[in-house]
Formats: structure tokens, C-alpha cells, sequence
């Protein structure tokens, strides 16, 4: 066994026993929240694999580039292979994020912008695929696979990170859940647009008044197919220009705020709020979730180097066969 | 096995069965990349097929004097 060879098997190990600290650590090492209890614990498994399909699409791109320039069959090889990869990951993102959502939002599936942005990401590279098996003749397969992966790979960052913050607002934790990051919320007024949605959740002001030192909106609140209608009163403090009462959603862990008053024009600016916010400002949640994402990007090199190989060795095996079966 | 489910004891539960997959994940990848490692290294030892006949091209002038034909390609070297 060569030196090389004896450390990358060394490598592999170490990832194993790696993976399996940071399972071990994903429901012994972070804590609770509050309000979400052991589901927030899910950021650990979700988040790095959506990062990893990011970098692993992102390969799959950079090897189509190569192939279109070079023509080498193993650039080729190298292409699918982070693409099929990517995929997987992509594919354990969503359904890890049904999962958090099942138990957060009170449905696996509710057409959230972020939802519906990686669902269209992962039927885009499924095309890939279909049109990699539609092709018989290689070269051609090879050489417009690749041309289209270059077009998949423009559409990846827009869907996973400008698409969702698109939208008015969306329930992703993303601006739920993470202090720092923007989630505008909406602008409603009493004597103009009174009507707002925030994710699938629709929001109409039905007043707003002072109240000693804090001002009230009375928000009618709707959830999907109206299933639950209920008038929820948040608060905000006028000294301190901060909300105060957030009041939860009917039948779901989310809470209302009212974040900016404009007293004198009626105007509130109404946000939600999930409890657990700061998720990551917890130091054993942070560097938990730091080591994830560096195990799961040592996964993904291993899975792809092992599958790009398998697909030279197949190659090979096909052209022995061709060559055996000629006359002599 | 009810007992699995219960409140206390849930968390511990889903960890064995995460950890399980993990593991049973880590074992199959390893098989793989070693019977992939075994069939390249068999392959790389396995002597080169007999290499095909490279084409070979005469050029003859006919209905004229008569020449020695030429060759434009070399036969390759076995």
C-alpha cells in the first residue's frame, strides 16, 4: 500500500468516526429551544447538506466547462458525478427541511418560496439526468450534457439564494430564525393597504392606537384555506422603539410583531417571529454546526471521487469488451 | 417497543437509528471504494489487448506508366 493511498484510507476513517461525533453531538452536545424543543436540533443535518449541493453543482459546472474546452472523457465523468451527488445532498435538504416543517409550519409541503425555489432546482438537474439516458451516441451525449449543465449551474444561485429572498417574506428560517438577517415584513395601514401576507399567512390591520407608552395593531389573522381566523394584538414599546407583545399564530409555533409604527398615518410594519430565534448564537449549537458542515463536504469529496472513478472503471470495462469482441 | 417512543427515552432512540445509518451508510461506502480500487488495480495489470491494425493507404497510379506503389501511412508498430 502506498504512502498516498494509506492516507487517504486514513482520511476516510477519520471522516467515519467524524460523522458519527457530529451524530452523536446533534442529540447530546445542543440544547433545546424553546418552542421548538428537539427539532431545532434538524439545522445540523439540514443546512450543510444544502450548502454541499451548492458546492457540488457549482463542480459539476466547473468539470462541464473543462470538458467543453478539453474534451476529456474524465471531465465528463467528473461533471456527472458532482451532479449526482449534488442531487442526493439537494434531495436530503428538502426532505430534512419537510421535516423541520412538519413539525414547525404543521405541514410537510406548503409552497414556501424557499420550498418551491429547491423543488425547481432539483427537477432541473433531474432534466440533466434525462437528457444524459435520452442521448446513444457518447460524444454527442457528452458534449450537450455538458453545454446544459452551464445553464443549470447560472440558474443554482438564483434559485437558492435570490429567488427566496424575492418574495415578500417566507417562513424559511432563514429570516426567522437567524438574528442578523432581513426579513422585511410588510407595511400595512388602516386607511390605505390594509391587507398583507406574510408566507402563506394573510394579515389584515384592523386598527392601531396608543395605549399608554405602547401602540396596539389589531391584525386579523388567516391562515391557508381559511382554516383558522383569529384577531391578534401585538405591541410595541414607543420608548424603546422595540415590539412587545408577539402573539402567536392560531394552531402554529409562530409569534406576530409589530416592528415600526407610523402613529400618525396609521401604518404599522407587522413581521413574524419563530421561537428559537439566534438558533446559532448558542456556542455548542455554532461549532456543532461548523463541524457538520465540514464533515458533510468531506462526504461529498469522497462520494463524488468514488463515484467519477466507478464511471472511468465502467468505461474502461465497456471499451475491453469492445475490443475483445473484434476479429481478429 | 412502545417504550422507544416515550418522551425520556425518544432522543436516545433516534440517535441509535441515526448512528445506525450512518455506520451501515460508512460501511457500504467503504466495500464500494474498496472492490473499486481492486477492479482498477486489475485492470491497469491486466496485459494491453492486442492493439487493432492501423489502416494502411496505397496510392497507384493506373491507365498510365506503371510505379511503385506508395505508402501514405506507416503500419503501426506492434
Amino acid at each position: 500500500m502506498g504512502a498516498g493511498l494509506r492516507l487517504a484510507q486514513t482520511a476516510k476513517l477519520l471522516l467515519g468516526v467524524w460523522m458519527a461525533g457530529i451524530v452523536v453531538a446533534m442529540f447530546l452536545v445542543i440544547p433545546p429551544y424553546v418552542g421548538l424543543g428537539d427539532a431545532g436540533r434538524i439545522i445540523v443535518m439540514h443546512v450543510p447538506t444544502a450548502w454541499v449541493t451548492t458546492v457540488a453543482f457549482a463542480l459539476s459546472a466547473f468539470y462541464s466547462a473543462r470538458y467543453l474546452w478539453k474534451r476529456r472523457a474524465a471531465d465528463d465523468s467528473g461533471a456527472v458525478a458532482a451532479a449526482e451527488v449534488g442531487f442526493l445532498f439537494c434531495a436530503l435538504a428538502t426532505i430534512t427541511g419537510a421535516l423541520f416543517a412538519n413539525i414547525v409550519w404543521g405541514t410537510f409541503w406548503n409552497w414556501d418560496p424557499r420550498e418551491t425555489s429547491i423543488l425547481v432546482l432539483l427537477l432541473i438537474y433531474a432534466a440533466y439526468f434525462a437528457l444524459r439516458s435520452a442521448l446513444d451516441d457518447v460524444e454527442r451525449r457528452r458534449r450537450l450534457s455538458a453545454a446544459y449543465n452551464l445553464f443549470a449551474a447560472v440558474t443554482m444561485p438564483f434559485l437558492l439564494f435570490v429567488a427566496p429572498r424575492l418574495a415578500d417574506s417566507t417562513l424559511h428560517p432563514n429570516c426567522a430564525f437567524i438574528q442578523g438577517s432581513t426579513c422585511d415584513g410588510v407595511w400595512l395601514e388602516t386607511k390605505g393597504v390594509r391587507i398583507g401576507q406574510l408566507g402563506d399567512v394573510v394579515l389584515a390591520l384592523q386598527g392601531l392606537e396608543q395605549r399608554g407608552d405602547v401602540a396596539v395593531a389589531y391584525v386579523e389573522v388567516r391562515t391557508p384555506g381559511l382554516q383558522n381566523v383569529a384577531l391578534l394584538e401585538p405591541t410595541f414599546e414607543l420608548a424603546s422603539g422595540k415590539p412587545a407583545d408577539r402573539p402567536e399564530f392560531p394552531g402554529q409555533q409562530f409569534l406576530l410583531a409589530v416592528e415600526a409604527v407610523d402613529l400618525a398615518n396609521g401604518r404599522a410594519l407587522l413581521n413574524i417571529e419563530a421561537p428559537g430565534t439566534g438558533l446559532l448564537s448558542n456556542s455548542r449549537t455554532f461549532w456543532t454546526f461548523m463541524a457538520a458542515n465540514l464533515g458533510f463536504l468531506g462526504l461529498f469529496i469522497w462520494l463524488y471521487r468514488l463515484r467519477a472513478d466507478v464511471l472511468v472503471l465502467q468505461e474502461r470495462l465497456a471499451r475491453r469488451e469492445v475490443v475483445h469482441e473484434l476479429p481478429a | 417497543m412502545n417504550f422507544l417512543l416515550d418522551p425520556a427515552i425518544a432522543l436516545y432512540t433516534a440517535l441509535a437509528v441515526a448512528l445506525s445509518v450512518w455506520i451501515g451508510v460508512f460501511i457500504f461506502l467503504w466495500r464500494v471504494d474498496s472492490a473499486a480500487r481492486e477492479l482498477r488495480r486489475r485492470l491497469d495489470d491486466e496485459s494491453p489487448a492486442r492493439p487493432a491494425a492501423a489502416p494502411r493507404a496505397t496510392l497507384e497510379v493506373r491507365g498510365g506508366r506503371t510505379q511503385q506503389p506508395v505508402s501514405i501511412t506507416e503500419p503501426k508498430a506492434e
